[in-house]
């Protein structure tokens, strides 16, 4: 089958969905390839360089379009590329199913089979082709930058001869693919940053990137994951308490990164006006919420804006500033999407909707609108937390305070009835007796695991000492006690030498 | 050697032995206190010997020298695999000690004690025996078990609590008619008096049964009696108990060792004795429990024998397909990974392996990969029982880790191989509360990125438990004999 990549014609957008390396393998999986010209040069590549790869350049998109069985795009088809698409073709691209209710009927009416990389599920055998992750990474780190340029202050401490420069503080609400890929790049600039996540399963994950997570004291909240590993839009309440937590981080950090979305509703409105105008002047908010309506009131999608001396950037496209990669990350997906639907390996693509990723992903197949899919059966996130079957306890008939100390009052009442009957000469053995018991105790917690067998053989042999007993009888006038005593110091003799030679034995093993 | 010399050379003897299991605390002084050990035990064995209470030595000197050239052959050419049967052995050895020393004790009247010293003294006597048969009789089961002479499964006889309860009281019992046997002349004469009267026997014969069975008037037989109901009660003690709880029973048959000794350090006063029994019993004690623990087991439990006595319902049955993998893809496994770790099991023990592993490990550290060993405590027959396996193979001990030095880090694991091990890497475990095993913590190498499962078949462990790791996404089973496989492997890797 023949694959064409037009041009992207959606204004700024620099990223395009092939790549000569990933051309290369799309063409050994028997698809043959062609591109419109001038379509990578935007993110740096050349046509002799899809040339030299083996596609075929084509001049105009009309053709293109025309002539290609799938379309591989990076944007939602627009303006009259929905025209261009005739029925039977293929579409992979990105679609946004959800806010795009329109695009979908008319694509659907086309009769066409469309693909939409934002739908791919979250699952670990579908991680390959998440366009969303690789995306939101770039996303992440570039906010950052963009930040760093409209900050007029160092990110890192610094403490010179001229005095002290305190490091910036930046607060990452969202801790999402690109949450995580922000707080990463803010922490290797030197900033202190900070974390806020309604799902406190990521947690860990911040803690591991070595920024603070936010706790939020609330309880009677179930916690915010939703399936998918995606966040859910949370009670009233815990949006109250999280608008209190995000009014009082206003007033201290530096610089504000929100990448809440939640997937199909518009993003959540978390950073007021008010909080806004509580931050310090040369204050810098990045909204990667913004395309969705953004995260904070102030913010104007596809704009720098300084408003009460804050800088808001709302910048939807943050990846396409990075378009060489970002093409290179996203063509990959597209390849392995690909590889997917084309199991064979002959240059035909077969839409198998047993397959649950590929099932996932369509969201048009053969004019019939199969979106939003079933619900996917994996998550990203833990699963919910298996139920242990309660036992019932057992109620106890000795409070737990007076059950600590039983064994004490049952042993010194033991001690001191034997104390009461005993003559002199057991008690003091008896003494010696329960101190070396201790000894004991206190020196064998040291031996380490590995040292317990050779602990077991030489106190074997020391146990021999038994033989001191036999010793001491051995001199009797009786023959038959003699006799006894000599075998038992045959015997535990075996033990003394055996014991101590094979503990020598095994310990000479033991090296380094 | 005056008395006060010789009660000093027993300080120096206890305090050279205290130190001897203190520098078993770590590798670097674990040789000195072996050596402090031999040191302690030739001042003890000296100054006796050369003390008031021993004056003739024909029966000594032979005596010393054929035991320990008897125990240097042994030392010298066990085979550590076999480590565990010598260990039982040898504390079956202290067991038959401890009952010769008892009896002897016993016959010898010179000590010329009265009122309740006497009875303390008969106790002491009574006890030691009853410590030392069963020590020396669990420990030839154990060591039956170990050697596979007799079949690791439990044997579960009916009521087997009640035998134990009734061999119990019949001890006490028996010690009761002890102590008043040695006290008056006992109750055999009257009951033969009576038997007399009852079958009209004539009194030739009754009187001819008394003066020949000396026994049955000073309290022998009873504690003749007693040594085979200890004897017995030895044996099915250990019978009972299944072959994954062999290490808890070979570190509590090192205990009663101890405490054998203790007893006979009672019965002739002497403090050497007592100070070196407590040191062994409670070290064996702590032993005990600390492989309890690592099983998750109460020690009560795996004492009383048989397995899953409480759980409270049935175990998940493990559904899923074992995805098998080749020698060949093995070694392609385990070239391309960065961060390998072994977790060796009873099967390495079994299958010898542990030369080809060290092999194995010596190649790709070659390689530049990082090869570690996890080890479970209760892997193998007894406590430690791989570190000395894997020391034998000249494993550097320094790569071999414990169980909780590793479970934490297991999201930088490549490759773990395990070898042989089923249970201590169940991830039931932790997972179903009806698991038999449940609660017992275990190696987590399902949280690395491949497992390779080196099995004999598909078979489960010694708890009889089957192990959902074997159906995981993750892992990979290499079936066949462990050695030879091991050596395919090898072959492969360096082809």
């Amino acid at each position: 089958m023949k694959i064409g990549i037009p041009k992207e014609i959606h204004d700024g957008e620099k990223r395009v969905a092939l790549m000569p390396d990933s051309a290369t393998h799309l063409i050994k999986l028997g698809f043959t390839l062609s591109i419109e010209s001038g379509a990578g040069l935007a993110a740096d590549i050349s046509d002799e360089a899809y040339k030299t790869a083996g596609v075929e350049i084509v001049k105009t998109s009309k053709t293109l379009w025309k002539n290609a069985d799938i379309i591989l795009k990076v944007r939602a088809p627009e303006g009259n590329e929905v025209d261009l698409l005739t029925s039977g073709k293929t579409l992979i691209s990105f679609i946004w199913a959800g806010q795009n209710p329109e695009l979908l009927e008319k694509l659907a009416a086309k009769n066409v089979t469309v693909l939409g990389m934002d739908s791919v599920p979250r699952m670990s055998r579908a991680q390959k082709l998440d366009a969303l992750s690789s995306m939101a990474n770039i996303a992440g780190y570039r906010a950052i930058v963009e930040a760093a340029q409209h900050f007029g202050r160092f990110f890192t401490g610094q403490i010179t001869a001229a005095g002290k420069i305190p490091p910036a503080k930046v607060l990452v609400i969202g801790a999402g693919v690109a949450g995580l890929a922000a707080i990463g790049t803010a922490k290797g600039m030197g900033a202190i940053v900070r974390a806020f996540d309604t799902r406190p399963e990521v947690k860990e994950q911040i803690e591991s990137m070595d920024a603070e997570f936010l706790m939020l004291d609330f309880k009677n909240e179930e916690g915010g994951s939703g399936t998918g590993g995606y966040a859910k839009t949370m009670s009233p309440e815990f949006i109250a308490a999280e608008m209190a937590l995000f009014a009082q981080q206003a007033k201290e950090v530096d610089i504000v990164v929100t990448t809440a979305l939640i997937p199909g509703k518009p993003a959540p409105k978390l950073i007021t006006s008010e909080m806004v105008q509580s931050m310090r002047a040369g204050s810098v908010i990045v909204d990667l919420a913004a395309e969705q309506g953004g995260n904070c009131e102030l913010t104007e999608k596809d704009k720098v804006v300084v408003k009460h001396g804050v800088t808001i950037i709302g910048y939807t496209n943050l990846p396409s500033r990075l378009a060489n990669q970002s093409s290179q990350l996203y063509a990959t997906n597209l390849r392995h999407l690909l590889t997917e639907l084309c199991p064979q390996k002959d240059g035909t693509i077969n839409v198998n909707f047993d397959d649950e990723v590929l099932r996932g992903a369509t969201v048009i197949k053969e004019g019939k609108i199969t979106w939003p899919p079933p619900p996917p059966t994996l998550s990203a996130a833990p699963a919910a937390k298996v139920e242990a079957a309660v036992v019932p306890e057992k109620s106890a008939l000795i409070p737990a305070s007076l059950k600590q100390f039983a064994p004490l009052i049952v042993g010194v009442f033991a001690l001191f009835s034997v104390g009461s009957v005993a003559p002199a000469s057991f008690i003091s053995h008896f003494t010696v007796f329960v101190l070396t018991c201790f000894i004991g105790y206190q020196v064998i917690w040291n031996v380490k695991p590995s040292l317990h067998t050779p602990l077991m053989s030489v106190t074997n042999a020391i146990s021999g000492i038994i033989v001191i007993g036999a010793l001491v009888q051995v001199s009797s006038q009786n023959t038959n006690i003699s006799l006894l005593a000599g075998l038992a110091i045959l015997i535990a003799s075996i033990n003394i030498s055996g014991g101590f030679l094979v503990t020598r034995r095994m310990l000479e093993m033991f090296r380094k | 050697m005056s008395h006060g010399l010789v009660t000093m050379s027993y300080i120096v003897a206890m305090i050279l032995f205290i130190l001897s299991l203190s520098g078993l605390s770590n590798q670097e002084t674990a040789r000195k206190g072996n050596y402090y050990g031999m040191l302690g035990m030739a001042i003890a064995i000296v100054a006796t010997a050369l003390s008031a209470l021993v004056s003739s030595y024909e029966i000594l000197i032979i005596a010393l020298l054929i035991g320990g050239l008897i125990g240097t052959k042994a030392a010298l050419t066990v085979e550590m695999t076999q480590m565990p049967e010598l260990v039982a052995i040898m504390h079956s050895l202290v067991g038959v000690a401890a009952v010769l020393v008892g009896y002897a004790n016993f016959m010898d009247d010179s000590a010329g004690l009265e009122g309740v010293e006497k009875t303390i003294h008969e106790v002491e006597i009574y006890v030691g025996i009853l410590i030392g048969a069963i020590t020396f009789s669990g420990s030839v089961i154990a060591f039956g078990k170990l050697s596979g002479r007799l079949g690791g499964k439990p044997l579960l006889l009916p009521n087997r609590h009640f035998l134990n309860l009734g061999l119990l009281i019949s001890a006490i019992l028996l010690g009761h008619y002890f102590l008043n046997s040695t006290e008056t002349s006992g109750i055999f004469p009257k009951l033969i008096t009576q038997l007399e009267s009852t079958f009209n026997l004539s009194h030739e014969t009754s009187s001819w049964f008394l003066n020949h069975f000396e026994a049955l008037k000073n309290g022998t037989f009873p504690l003749f009696l007693m040594t085979i109901v200890a004897l017995v009660f030895g044996i099915h003690m250990v019978m009972a108990i299944g072959g994954a709880d062999m290490p808890v029973v070979v570190s509590m048959l090192n205990s009663y060792s101890g405490w054998a000794a203790a007893a006979t350090g009672f019965m002739l006063s002497n403090d050497l004795l007592i100070v070196t029994g407590a040191l062994v019993g409670s070290s064996g004690a702590i032993l005990s429990y600390i492989m309890c623990r690592a099983m998750n087991r109460h020690f009560l439990s795996v004492i009383a024998g048989g397995f899953g006595t409480s759980s409270g319902g049935k175990a998940a049955e493990i559904v899923g397909d074992v995805q098998s993998i080749t020698v060949e893809e093995t070694a392609q496994l385990l070239l391309s990974a960065k961060n390998i770790m072994i977790i060796p099991g009873y099967g390495m023990a079994v299958a010898q392996a542990q030369h080809t592993v060290y092999e194995m490990t010596k190649l790709l550290r070659g390689k530049g990969k990082k090869v570690g060993f996890g080890i479970h405590p209760v892997a193998g027959r007894m406590p430690g029982h791989m570190n000395v396996l894997l020391a034998e193979a000249k494993v550097p001990y320094d790569i071999v880790y414990e169980m909780d030095e590793i479970n934490d880090d297991w999201g930088e694991v490549d490759v773990s191989i395990v070898i042989g091990a089923n249970d201590i890497v169940n991830p039931s475990a932790l997972t179903d509360p009806n698991s038999p095993i449940a609660g017992m913590p275990v190696i987590e190498c399902w949280k690395g990125e491949t497992t390779i499962v080196m099995k004999r078949s598909m078979a489960s462990g010694y708890a009889g438990v089957g192990n959902p790791l074997f159906v995981m996404e993750n892992t990979r089973m290499l079936f066949g004999d462990a050695n030879a496989t091991l050596q395919a492997v090898l072959k492969a890797l360096n082809g």
